[in-house]
């Protein structure tokens, strides 16, 4: 008897166990659902807010900003990928810059930036938005001693990374130890100018054929 | 033997230092301590997810059957930790930007279910808040500790603070996950030394204790 207890399954208590289990996967869910509910709309305002603070903090001119929806187009065209979203910033109604995403990759994975350019070429603010670069290293980059290099720099010309040496024109001095980083930053930055200088050069076009079809030839 | 509260606490912090004496977490420990605000961070984060998540085992220890205890861990520590992370990032979104990198961690880290498993599911809830609170602190404390050095001797800087002046070339392997491991063993080492030496000490006062008894 106690031979074949051992070796039949009883079937009774593997539903039993199996049902408790699911009983408390159940309530968990539930949990979860609830509170991703109640949570969710909060986290997205929250979201937007630090998304437009971010925005005022890289052109701070502008009162105004507003998501151009050709983004995708122009990333296309301009050839670089990256460019993640394009903020139009307005002051009295009269364009003043552009806030550019940018999602280069970094030394641990993607960087999440963001670049100020005014209309008239100059670069008016960078911050990283969010980065997993190792602390100590390539996490400095989120210290203005290093973002603030950007600033006031030509957004016409292409930004140059120098590891040793003086800065002198469109050049900032890498972190030291972080080149990967300060590179990937610069990629970012010299992406939003790109994007920029096909707006303003070709602006007119673009807004005319996205009115009509959403296709530039 | 029943241990007393204070017992259990000091426990978690010194005898069974989950990273000095227990080994475990080695990933995040290994990962996040490259600066000390990390170290703290994490280990705070922790703590309070280990009581959180010690004290709703305890209490759920009657219920769960022993077959499939370990599923039932899993499931309720991962809910427990997303549920803490939505209500930080909606209500305390500067908490929330200071920690959020740590919850993700902190649900494969191994202490949770080393202590649901080791300590909440054979204790009460009470017994088991202060397991939780003890191994927490003792957590924070090593990581601390090992965070604090890696970021003085590789970065110059103690809490994003300047030590040394410009002046200081950082060396740099020490933040680097290399010498996180040198730095990690170097310590361990040396605190294995430290206790060798103290419970030598001990047996040797206990047995002139003896001697003197006879």
């Amino acid at each position: 008897m106690a031979d074949k207890e051992k070796n039949t399954i009883d079937w009774g208590y593997v539903f039993k166990v199996g049902l408790i289990l699911f009983v408390i996967t159940l309530i968990c869910t539930l949990l979860l659902a609830i509170t991703n509910s109640a949570t969710a709309p909060i986290i997205a305002k929250q979201l937007e807010e630090t998304s437009k603070q971010a925005q005022k903090e890289v052109l701070p001119e502008a009162t105004d900003f507003k998501a151009m929806d050709t983004v995708d187009e122009i990333a296309q065209n301009v050839g670089e990928s990256i460019i993640a979203n394009i903020y139009v910033g307005t002051k009295n109604g009269e364009t003043i810059g552009y806030a550019v995403e940018t999602k280069p990759s970094g030394y641990g994975g993607e960087i999440d930036m963001l670049t100020g350019i005014s209309t008239d070429g100059k670069i008016t603010g960078v911050k990283i938005l969010s980065q997993s670069e190792t602390a100590g290293l390539g996490a400095k980059s989120t210290e203005p001693a290093f973002y603030e290099q950007y600033t006031g720099l030509d957004a016409l010309k292409e930004v140059t990374v120098i590891k040793s040496g003086s800065v002198n024109g469109n050049q900032i001095m890498a972190i030291t130890g972080a080149t990967i980083t300060s590179n990937a930053v610069t990629t970012g930055v010299n992406a939003a100018e790109k994007a920029v200088q096909y707006i303003t050069t070709e602006g007119t076009q673009v807004m005319e054929t996205t009115g009509a079809t959403g296709s530039a030839q | 033997m029943k241990k007393s509260k204070m017992q259990i606490l000091k426990n978690g912090i010194l005898n069974e230092n989950p990273t000095f004496r227990l080994l475990l977490g080695m990933c995040p420990t290994l990962a996040v301590t490259t600066a000390a605000m990390n170290g703290l961070g994490m280990g705070l984060s922790t703590t309070v997810v280990l009581i959180g998540s010690n004290v709703v085992i305890s209490a759920l220890r009657k219920v769960i059957p022993d077959a499939i205890r370990i599923p039932a861990f899993i499931v309720i520590i991962a809910s427990f930790v997303t549920i803490v992370q939505m209500i930080l990032e909606a209500y305390v979104p500067s908490l929330y930007a200071a920690l959020g990198m740590y919850i993700p961690l902190i649900v494969v880290n191994c202490i949770i279910l080393g202590r649901a498993e080791a300590f909440a599911y054979t204790n009460t809830p009470g017994d088991s808040f202060f397991d939780g609170l003890g191994m927490g602190l003792g957590f924070t404390l090593a990581l601390t500790l090992l965070a604090s050095i890696r970021e003085i001797i590789g970065a110059g800087t103690f809490f994003g603070i300047s030590l040394f002046g410009s002046g200081y070339e950082p060396a740099l392997l020490v933040i680097m996950p290399a010498g996180g491991f040198v730095v990690f063993g170097l310590l361990l080492g040396l605190i294995n030394m430290l206790t060798n030496k103290y419970e030598a000490k001990a047996k040797a006062e206990g047995d002139k204790l003896a001697e003197e008894v006879k």
